[in-house]
């Protein structure tokens, strides 16, 4: 896995900062002959800077989609909203700033006599900016090229959630199952990347400087090598994919239990002959629409957030509605079809330890409004402002004597230590059964459903029949169990081998 | 019409002004350079000196009348093509501090594609003409004092035997010593070369014993202009004030010297 991300991290990495500086050097001359516009053209850059890498990646999804449709009716191809080339773009955009900065700032150090002596003996303008201009601007232009170069190579471990291999794949993946060897293997392998770019363009500048041509061509060479032996490696490497048959982009989310379906359905795909690629790591709402656009092929979602993001419904209906109102309009209104409903759900729930629950007497999420005003409630930091919240405020009339917020793993954490009596979960969290947490019923019927359901995209319809046969073959016991095997601390186990025992259960 | 029997003059002011911020800071001014002399341009500071001195070069574009450069109207010419052919040390020096010394000094014959011998021999002669050792060829501008950096502008302003020079406050900071070996050298060189030389010089004593004519300007214009002697007679206040400055500085020099005569 470390070889192939590292190449296609280089890669997209070294052409970001190539486009950034092809963008950058006519925007430089302009600003140095028109001061005016520095200003506005600056603080435009700066404002991308303000925006987080990960938030500009995933605005170039949509923003390529929209390019991307009209292309297509105008011109009668489109282009492809994921991977590539929103990496490309967005990358290229985050590096701009510091190659403006360091191209105006270093132009504008050089001293007027300088410029003026210069002119005076006779050089054209043109000779003025080689000869005089850009070594002497060399140091702060290479200081923001180099802070430009240092910069892309760590965000482009972003690209992961815009469907782009990079290393950020062992980051989000280790992340997310807690393989914390995949998230340093994959940090150092970034850090190990930067150092050696960074040396290199170092090793060019001080060489501009002592205007030692033999130094400059030394960095200039170890960049050249790098760049081109490697991506060239991951190229000829990746030269056997089969001619005729596009493989099947299956995409997954970045949560283990997304990683565990994306192997499974690969498993059952490459038994049937059918080739496979996964591109996991995707945003929740990217996913989607990489689906309906024809950039993935299949994925696993929930009926709750469909019901929501794909059909744009603020409220909640019951599960059979939702279901079969997802299954007629999604192929009408974004050719994406329901292939099946694996039976399983991952929906919101409140959970208690089972002893307190038991000695309470708490069954149900009605128990639970009764007895609320002596609990303590801890939540996600998410939950407070989700529409599940407001439907439980609404069906119960929850009233705790203390609500608190926490990340995910400390919410656990407060449920564990006794600071908190109730918390949100996961129906299909591996925790519910590993630590003996009793899921309160929800007998109003107050939280939406989200059952798991297998999406197929427009490009690859065969695959519904080939997957049928998983039709709620997944209990959510089962689940749990699979997502346990990976997120727990000892005796882990890796997303292939998870995939494989839910498999075994799911024949 | 008849073509003119005699050269033209090497500098030829017309009726030339320049307007900045609504001033004209050289006004109306009108006045011929001949060929071959070596000519002082003072005044106080602002009178308006270095715009004159860059108006032949066309660092600075007149914003009325014409200025000629034997015979030919600066307007006209290309300016990187018309200034390679013009020697000229600006005022506050200048060297390219990212080349060495030789490269410095080499720079216009680089520019005009002179070949590298030729050029390396060109540089050895003028290390030689201002009196430094060869082997600050390969020293860095960075390394050199006050006096040597203005020796290497000098150098750099003669390296492509040009017939006109412009010399502006070659003298800069120097101390006295270094100024008068300096002065000596470049009418030493005006003289060798066979040059046209304006030089702008704050400080008239060291033009008065080597030029053949002064020339005073004050707010843009021309108030003086004849030999060193003839501005003696002059009672115009700036030129007036500009001969009694060092004489002022002498007497008090003396009185330093001998405070027995001063009552
Ligand atoms: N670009 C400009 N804009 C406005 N005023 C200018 C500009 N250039 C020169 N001046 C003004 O024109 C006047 C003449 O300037 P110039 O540099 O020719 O003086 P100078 O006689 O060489 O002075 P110094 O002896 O101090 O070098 C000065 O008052 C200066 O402030
Ligand atoms: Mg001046």
């Amino acid at each position: 896995m470390l070889p192939d991300r590292l190449a296609a991290h280089l890669g997209v990495s070294a052409a970001a900062i190539a486009l950034a500086i092809v963008v950058a050097v006519p925007l430089v001359m302009l600003l140095v002959a028109r001061p005016a516009l520095r200003g506005w053209v600056l603080a435009g850059a700066a404002v991308i800077q303000t925006v987080p890498a990960l938030a500009l990646l995933a605005l170039f999804y949509p923003l390529l989609l929209v390019i991307g449709e009209v292309t297509q009716r105008v011109a009668g191809f489109g282009i492809p909203a994921l991977g590539l080339l929103p990496s490309l773009l967005a990358l290229a955009l985050y590096a701009l700033l510091p190659l403006l900065r360091g191209g105006v700032d270093g132009l504008a150090s050089v001293p007027p006599e300088t410029l003026d002596a210069a002119d005076g003996i006779g050089m054209t303008r043109r000779q003025r900016l080689i000869q005089v201009e850009l070594p002497l601007a060399a140091p702060i232009v290479m200081g923001g090229l180099r802070v430009a170069a240092v910069w892309t190579i760590g965000a482009a471990t972003l690209a992961t959630t815009v469907g782009q291999k990079s290393l950020g794949d062992l980051i989000f993946a280790g992340l997310q199952i807690e393989d914390w060897s995949l998230v340093v293997t994959g940090c150092l392998a970034a850090a190990f990347l930067a150092i050696i770019v960074d040396m290199a363009l170092w090793r060019i500048e001080t060489g501009l400087g002592e205007r030692a041509w033999g130094k400059c061509l030394l960095g200039l060479g170890l960049l050249v090598v790098l760049v081109v032996g490697v991506t060239g490696w991951y190229w000829s490497k990746r030269a056997p994919v089969a001619e005729g048959e596009r493989p099947v982009v299956i995409g997954a989310k970045s949560f283990s239990e997304q990683y565990i379906l994306a192997e499974l359905i690969a498993a059952r795909l490459r038994a049937q002959g059918v080739p496979v690629t996964i591109r996991s790591g995707l945003g929740s709402v990217i996913a989607f629409r990489a689906l309906a656009a024809g950039d993935i092929d299949i994925y696993v979602d929930y009926t709750g957030t469909l019901w929501d993001s794909a059909l744009g419904n603020k409220m909640p209906a019951p599960r059979g509605v939702m279901l079969a109102t997802l299954t007629a309009e999604l192929p009408k209104r974004h050719k994406v079809e329901i292939a099946a409903s694996l039976g399983f759900e991952n929906a919101y729930a409140l959970a208690m330890k089972r002893a307190d629950a038991d000695r309470l007497g708490i069954e149900t999420l009605a128990d639970l409004a009764t007895a609320a005003p002596r609990l303590r409630m801890a939540t996600d930091t998410e939950f407070q402002s989700r529409l599940e919240w407001r439907a439980l405020q609404a069906g119960y009339g929850l009233k705790f004597a203390r609500l608190t917020s926490y990340t995910p793993t400390l919410m656990v954490r407060a449920l564990q230590s006794g600071e908190a009596d109730v918390i949100t979960a996961f129906s299909s969290d591996g925790r519910i059964a590993a630590d003996d947490l009793k899921l309160l019923a929800d007998p109003r019927g107050a939280l939406p459903a989200y059952d798991a359901v297998l999406l197929i995209g427009p490009r690859r319809p065969e695959l519904k029949a080939r997957l049928a046969g998983l039709a709620g073959k997944i209990p959510v016991e089962a689940m749990r169990e699979a997502n346990w095997q990976v997120d727990r601390d000892t005796d882990k186990r890796t997303v292939q081998q998870a995939a494989a025992w839910l498999e075994a259960r799911a024949k | 019409m008849t073509a003119p029997a005699i050269a033209p003059d090497a500098i030829a002011y017309d009726d030339v002004t320049v307007r900045r911020a609504g001033n004209a800071i050289v006004d109306r001014v009108t006045l011929k350079i001949a060929q071959g002399s070596f000519v002082a341009l003072t005044g106080a500071s602002g009178a308006g000196k270095t715009t004159l001195l860059r108006l032949v070069n066309r660092m600075v574009r007149a914003d009325a009348g014409r200025v000629r450069v034997f015979g030919e109207d600066v307007a006209d010419a290309d300016p990187p093509e018309l200034r390679r052919g013009i020697g000229y040390a600006s005022q506050g020096v200048g060297l390219f501090p990212h080349w060495t010394v030789a490269e410095n000094i080499a720079a216009v014959p680089w520019l005009l594609r002179h070949a590298p011998r030729r050029r390396a021999a060109r540089v050895a002669e003028l290390l030689d003409l201002v009196e430094l050792p060869r082997d600050f060829g390969d020293r860095f501008p960075r390394q050199l004092s006050g006096g040597q950096a203005s020796r290497v502008g000098l150098a750099r302003a003669l390296a492509a035997e040009p017939r006109l020079l412009l010399l502006d406050e070659p003298f800069g900071a120097l101390d006295p010593e270094t100024r008068v070996s300096l002065a000596d050298k470049i009418s030493e060189l005006h003289d060798l070369a066979h040059l046209t030389t304006l030089m702008v010089t704050h400080d008239l004593a060291d033009a008065l014993t080597r030029v053949q004519r002064v020339i005073v300007c004050d707010a843009g214009r021309i108030v003086a202009d004849g030999t060193p002697a003839s501005l003696v007679a002059s009672t115009h206040p700036a030129v007036v004030a500009l001969i009694a400055a060092p004489l002022d500085q002498a007497d008090k020099l003396a009185a330093l010297r001998h405070p027995e005569l001063v009552r």
